[in-house]
């Protein structure tokens, strides 16, 4: 699942970030306190992957638990994408 | 007796000191423990040489420590200055030296910024409280832990309800930030008037949405502890996250939310509204700028046991007015209005020679008010401008801060905000309000949000902008389509000549829509 990371990565860092702040971007980084991703950011990205990865993800699932980093959201993306 | 805004939390740890007062993440203190903690920083700061009078900078992200530190510089008998911490570092600098910051309160995870704001060599500050040591900075430092080794007894300050209490930065229209000044005495009357208008309890459980910088937490602090109530401090991570944001009034059993009109539609379009017990809500309160009507039509359907209240007023007399949105509401499609003033705050209409007006007419709002401001700290140019002497008697005149807000009383009494003074243009010959063409163009189902401005066009003209943020299903609507309604709503000199559909727009540090930054935008374009 390396592959969805970088899917995320790289949308947050070109689409978001228009490829600035790539060192503070880690797998790991929280992504909702650092201010490197804002609301409509967020917004974006989901429609993104949804896109991407021909999944739904619903509204009640967009929570710090599932989103917090790129890392979480890869764990996140494989639950909806088995199911 | 309550003069002083700390003088609530006192109160409230004498009376209820088990009470909780604070909640922030898994962190929580009660009315006692506020108390100790914030007289311990008190004497920190006044054991570093702060003296009554001085100005004492917070730089922090909302935590449990943003809420000591506010109480804390107060009962050192100095007025706290919140910074955003989002800022870019010249604003912040010229913020701290225009202030004169020799004290700031931080924490930790602030090093970045600290590094960036002490960078400049003339720096006025000299003593970080919070902080840990940081190479290069040759400020002294006290850190959180010195703190909580400092005597918990109680401080007299010395200070009168006339004292400053705090002073907040906001956007200028020069691009300088001005800082209005609030004594103990505005800022416990807005706090008395919320308190009333809202009959808040101590078992009200509020929210504090904003960050310090931002008139809306003094709504959460203030108003909050004077009721002896919870106020929940909700960190950034939620802003970003609707549903987890709706779990967390859930979770928390908010019965008090003060917010703006853009969380509210964000809660209410991705917020899972549906799968939360959102029961103990009893008011949702919001201001700023005007909701949309369509969203807020919806979201009183959504949680219908609770009361809806727009409250207006500038920063500089805090709340001044408010209007509880009647269920059902009579016209779904007219904006409603900024209501009345409380029983303690007067409220003129002008004309531009400053002619008082009493036939309905449109004009400019005043208010006079125990909520207003001492003035611009360090801006007599401006002070000059911002208040009106009018009414009263040549002895004994009366002084009323110029809102720059139109308005309009209607035959029921309310007032109904018009726009802005300054976004009143002339275009083609006609005179436009771009606060109407924008709430219009909101009145179309695809657009989430909107904005427009005025660009200069040609000699001394000016053409009408608008730029949209298109719901996510509506991606296929073209501006040519929006333009076409348009058309059938607006006079023809009213209809913009551009709009473009955006991504994201750039915001003020409120969170408002940065109106100045797109003008600048399309002017260069």
């Amino acid at each position: 699942m390396s592959d969805n990371r970088s899917l995320i990565r790289d949308f947050i860092l070109h689409e978001l970030l228009n490829g600035e702040q790539a060192d503070e971007l880690e797998f790991d980084t929280n992504l909702l306190v650092s201010g490197l991703v804002d609301s409509l950011g967020m917004v974006r990205l989901i429609a993104h992957l949804e896109e991407k990865l021909s999944v739904k993800i619903p509204p009640e699932d967009v929570t710090i638990e599932n989103f917090i980093s790129i890392d979480v959201m890869a764990d996140y993306l494989k639950t909806v994408q088995t199911s | 007796m309550v003069f002083l805004l700390p003088d609530a939390v006192t109160e409230a740890a004498q009376v209820a000191s088990e009470r909780t007062a604070i909640v922030c993440r898994k962190e929580s203190l009660s009315y006692g423990q506020l108390e100790q903690r914030s007289n311990q920083l008190a004497r920190t700061l006044v054991d570093q040489g702060v003296i009554r009078g001085d100005r004492v900078g917070i730089f922090l992200d909302k935590s449990i420590e943003s809420a000591i530190t506010l109480y804390g510089i107060m009962k050192a008998g100095a007025a706290y200055v919140p910074l955003d911490v989002s800022a870019p570092p010249a604003r912040l600098d010229y913020v701290v030296k225009h202030c004169g910051i020799h004290h700031l309160v931080t924490a930790p995870n602030k090093r970045r910024g600290l590094v960036q704001l002490l960078a400049s060599s003339d720096s006025p500050i000299e003593c970080l409280i919070g902080a840990p040591a940081i190479e290069g900075i040759r400020a002294r430092h006290i850190s959180w832990k010195d703190i909580s080794l400092t005597s918990s007894s109680h401080i007299e300050s010395g200070c009168l309800d006339q004292d400053l209490a705090y002073i907040m930065y906001t956007s200028g229209s020069t691009g300088e930030p001005k800082g209005i000044m609030h004594s103990h005495a505005s800022g416990l009357s807005y706090a008395k008037w919320a308190h009333d208008v809202y009959s808040l309890r101590a078992e009200d459980r509020l929210t504090n949405h904003a960050p310090l910088h931002f008139d809306l937490s003094t709504f959460d602090f203030f108003a909050g502890a004077l009721a002896g109530a919870t106020t929940v401090i909700v960190g950034d991570e939620y802003l970003k996250l609707p549903a987890s944001y709706s779990q967390l009034l859930a979770d928390e059993k908010i019965t008090t939310f003060f917010t703006v009109p853009y969380t509210l539609t964000q809660l209410l379009t991705r917020g899972a509204l549906d799968q939360r017990d959102l029961t103990a809500l009893r008011w949702i309160i919001f201001g700023g700028e005007p909701f949309p009507m369509k969203y807020l039509v919806s979201l009183m359907a959504a949680l219908p046991h609770a009361r809806f209240s727009n409250m207006y007023g500038p920063a500089e007399v805090n709340g001044c007015t408010y209007y509880h949105v009647p269920r059902p509401i009579e016209d779904e499609e007219t904006p409603i209005p900024i209501g009345t003033t409380w029983r303690n705050a007067d409220a003129l209409i002008v004309d531009e020679d400053d002619h008082i007006l009493t036939d309905n007419t449109p004009g400019e709002l005043l208010i006079r008010s125990s909520t207003m401001m001492q003035g611009y700290w360090n801006r007599p140019d401006l002070n000059k401008l911002a208040f009106a002497k009018l009414a009263g008697t040549e002895e004994h005149p009366h002084y009323y801060y110029c809102t720059g807000d139109l308005v309009e009383r209607l035959d029921d009494g309310n007032l109904k905000f018009l726009g802005r003074k300054d976004r009143q243009i002339k275009t083609r010959g006609y005179r436009v309000e771009l606060d109407e063409v924008e709430a219009s163009v909101l009145k179309l189902a695809p657009v989430e949000e909107a904005a427009a401005f005025a660009v200069p066009y040609g000699e001394g003209s000016l053409s009408i902008h608008v730029a949209v943020i298109l719901a996510p299903e509506s991606n296929q609507v073209t501006s040519i389509d929006l333009l076409k309604t348009l058309k059938e709503m607006l006079p023809w000199y009213s209809v913009p000549q551009k709009l473009t559909t955006e991504f994201t727009f750039p915001r003020t540090t409120s969170g408002k829509i940065d109106r100045r930054a797109l003008q600048t935008r399309a002017a260069q374009a």
